[in-house]
């Protein structure tokens, strides 16, 4: 009886489900994608843990109606990205705005979670402009649902860069009464062959998610690319390998064991070469 | 030409004394020894070794360069003497055929058991990059076994017709066997032509290809970038290196090999004189290649080279850097010199020293650029510092230095360590040559 009920006793303690919290972000570039950054943890042991392989399941909530999306699971570090062409497919409610859920359904570990994410469409149109020689990028910001250009909100503006983005302008750019802001670029930012990638950003807005347009202007100093990505060298991949080490030691080795063989053969000759001796004589 | 039945008496292969069953059982003891601690360090992983973050390279390493240096002793003896058509190294080309063959073998099994994953070996070959030096190993090192393996093989031919004769009625099993691998050897025109063209062809194959492998086996280290390796020397270092470890050994094997099968009358004082003056050849240019790679650097190079040389003149390893250059390489050359240095005995204890030298030589290679990192990381172990191997890799290193004798010794026994027809036909060669001058006497 002891055995019983202590083997159920860990049992339920075993099969004791853990929660997970679900965190979802709304991302939006100009002239490109849109996509959702979804990320689950979870609290187990006082700490907290990525969660991976799980499915979530994506659907977009108009009032009473829920149309499924898809599905996507999370990777190794709990997090996955659910991608939309454009924003044409998904529907608005009554009050413009978009909601979707991301649910997951729970399994033998954990416990189901939600995640419901709200948003509004707004698009920033951005340009590079010239006055007295010098440059400024110019941005708009505007609501897409009433066509009306949004003051007071804080836009970045930013250098593409390899590792993280190069700031520029005043720390903070809020957008004026038509939703534009004005920052002058500072000259000799070096980009590869001059070309600099501007970046205009709405971060973490609670409205609108995360906004990005990009701008490409040649006006950098140019630098020479000395990558040697994708080039023939000794540190890169076997299919890019310099064609002086394919052609000298496979000639090598050509050589080397060609005479190999003709040595093989010889021994072969050597062995069928009695028989002709005895027929000779 | 006949061979006289005393020649062949002399020369065939005889069974193993009481000394020479203890010696083989003692290797395959050994060789055992070392198989259950491989088994045990694929099971537990290379932690039974002391490598470490450091020193990730260790005994293994060394051991595999000793042998691949071993091994280049066929290409210097065999093949340069044949090609400078030096007649006195009849008695000791075959030996020198056979150390070959059992060191390059050994150099490509050790090179397996510093691997940590050695299931994955097929990769070397399937995603190998002909841009690593690891690649360009895995490619000659087999080839280089190929081509020893024959350069032992087609001089054999003649013999192992003659021993299929000889123990036809004594032992008609292994008769049947030197039959087999005698390939119908009948002395006619048409084999001879065609086993003298390709031990010529051999002759001329293994100088290159061993000085590939020699090479290689350099370019290993010298293209890391790392102190007392970064050398452009290091290629033709790695080549003398290599011949001082070969005619070591050689010198030491022809020893044994004559005092145990009884073959003074064919391996003379004249050919220890002989082999002595190659070795102290060899030792010189090696000499000469260590000043250039530790006199001139001590005064021209940066700082981190000079620490790493100091820490060879002076520091932890410095006993045996100078045992190496003085032990292994002045004290050979100074008795060698003299005549009485080139007697057998001498010679033996010359070539063991050389041997041994030889073996410490590649750890020092090895390891103490190692305990030198590239970039230096703050606050490591001190364990990681410093380096000797563990128990496991002991076992392992003996375990392969066995059975590279176990190979020499099981082809020492049933293969003449002598040729027998060629020494036929030199006996005959002087016996004609010594009537002529008879006859040009008398009148």
């Amino acid at each position: 009886m002891l055995i019983v009920f202590g083997s159920q006793k860990s049992y339920a303690q075993s099969t004791e489900k853990n929660t997970i919290r679900l965190k979802a972000d709304y991302f939006k570039i100009m002239n490109g994608d849109v996509y959702f950054d979804i990320k689950a943890s979870s609290k187990i042991d006082k700490e907290t843990v990525d969660v991976p392989n799980i499915e979530i399941f994506i659907s977009n909530e108009i009032e009473d109606e829920e149309i499924d999306l898809g599905t996507i699971t999370t990777n190794m570090k709990g997090e996955c990205r659910f991608t939309l062409k454009n924003l044409n497919l998904i529907k608005q409610d009554s009050t413009n705005t978009y909601n979707i859920n991301f649910t997951f359904k729970g399994n033998s570990n954990f416990k189901k979670a939600s995640k419901s994410v709200s948003f509004k469409d707004a698009i920033i149109i951005a340009d590079l402009i010239k006055k007295d020689s010098l440059n400024f990028i110019k941005a708009t910001l505007i609501d897409v649902s009433t066509n009306t250009p949004l003051s007071d909100r804080l836009l970045n503006v930013q250098v593409q860069r390899l590792f993280r983005p190069l700031r520029i302008g005043p720390e903070f750019n809020t957008t004026d009464e038509n939703g534009t802001i004005i920052v002058s670029i500072i000259d000799e930012i070096p980009g590869v062959n001059g070309i600099l990638t501007f970046e205009v950003v709405l971060k973490d807005s609670d409205d609108y998610g995360t906004v990005k347009s990009m701008v490409k202007a040649p006006i950098g100093i140019p630098i020479v690319d000395e990558s040697t990505f994708d080039k023939r060298t000794m540190w890169s991949p076997r299919n890019k390998t310099p064609y002086l080490l394919l052609i000298f030691p496979n000639l090598l080795i050509l050589t080397l064991w060609g005479l190999i063989i003709y040595l093989i053969i010889n021994l072969y000759k050597i062995s069928k070469s009695k028989f002709k001796n005895h027929e000779n004589n | 030409m006949e061979v006289s039945q005393k020649l062949i008496d002399d020369l065939a292969p005889k069974k193993f004394g009481r000394k020479g069953v203890i010696w083989t059982i003692s290797l395959i003891i050994i060789s055992i020894a070392g198989i259950i601690a491989y088994i045990d360090q694929v099971i537990k992983g290379q932690v039974v070794t002391n490598m470490n973050d450091y020193a990730l390279w260790g005994i293994y390493i060394s051991n595999f360069v000793f042998f691949v240096a071993t091994s280049f002793v066929g290409a210097v003896t065999v093949a340069v003497l044949r090609l400078t058509n030096n007649s006195w190294r009849t008695p000791v080309v075959r030996i020198a055929e056979i150390i070959s063959l059992a060191s390059i073998i050994m150099a490509g099994l050790t090179i397996m058991i510093d691997m940590g994953r050695p299931d994955r070996l097929l990769y070397l070959f399937i995603h190998g990059r002909m841009q690593s030096p690891i690649i360009w190993d895995v490619i000659i090192i087999p080839t280089y076994i190929v081509i020893c393996f024959l350069l032992l093989y087609f001089p054999l031919l003649p013999d192992l017709a003659i021993l299929k004769n000889h123990f036809s009625k004594t032992n008609p099993k292994l008769s049947k066997w030197y039959g087999k691998l005698s390939l119908n050897w009948t002395g006619s025109e048409q084999q001879k032509k065609i086993q003298i063209k390709s031990i010529h062809i051999i002759a001329i194959l293994i100088i290159p290809a061993g000085f590939i492998l020699q090479t290689v086996d350099a370019w290993l280290f010298s293209t890391l970038f790392r102190v007392g390796w970064d050398s452009t020397n290091l290629g033709a270092y790695f080549i003398s290196g290599a011949s001082v470890a070969g005619v070591g050994a050689l010198v030491t094997v022809v020893y044994v090999i004559r005092r145990t099968n009884k073959l003074e009358e064919y391996i003379t004082d004249y050919h220890f004189d002989k082999l002595g003056k190659f070795l102290v050849l060899t030792c010189l240019i090696y000499l000469y290649f260590n000043i250039n790679e530790y006199v001139i650097p001590e005064f021209t190079s940066k700082k981190e080279e000079i620490s790493h040389l100091n820490h060879l003149y002076s520091g932890q390893y410095a006993p045996l850097f100078w045992f190496v250059i003085i032990g292994g390489l002045i004290i050979p050359v100074i008795v060698l010199l003299f005549k009485k240095g080139r007697k057998p005995l001498p010679m033996f204890y010359v070539g063991l020293l050389v041997v041994i030298g030889s073996w410490w030589k590649r750890f020092l290679i090895v390891t103490p650029t190692l305990l030198q990192p590239f970039l230096p990381i703050q606050g490591v172990p001190e364990s990681w510092h410093h380096y000797f191997p563990s128990f496991h890799e002991w076992i392992i290193t003996f375990a392969t230095l066995a059975m590279a004798l176990l190979i020499i010794t099981f082809l020492v026994r049933y293969l003449p360590v002598i040729p027998i027809q060629r020494t036929a036909d030199e006996q005959e060669e002087t016996e004609i040559s010594k009537s002529k001058i008879s006859k040009t006497v008398k009148p």
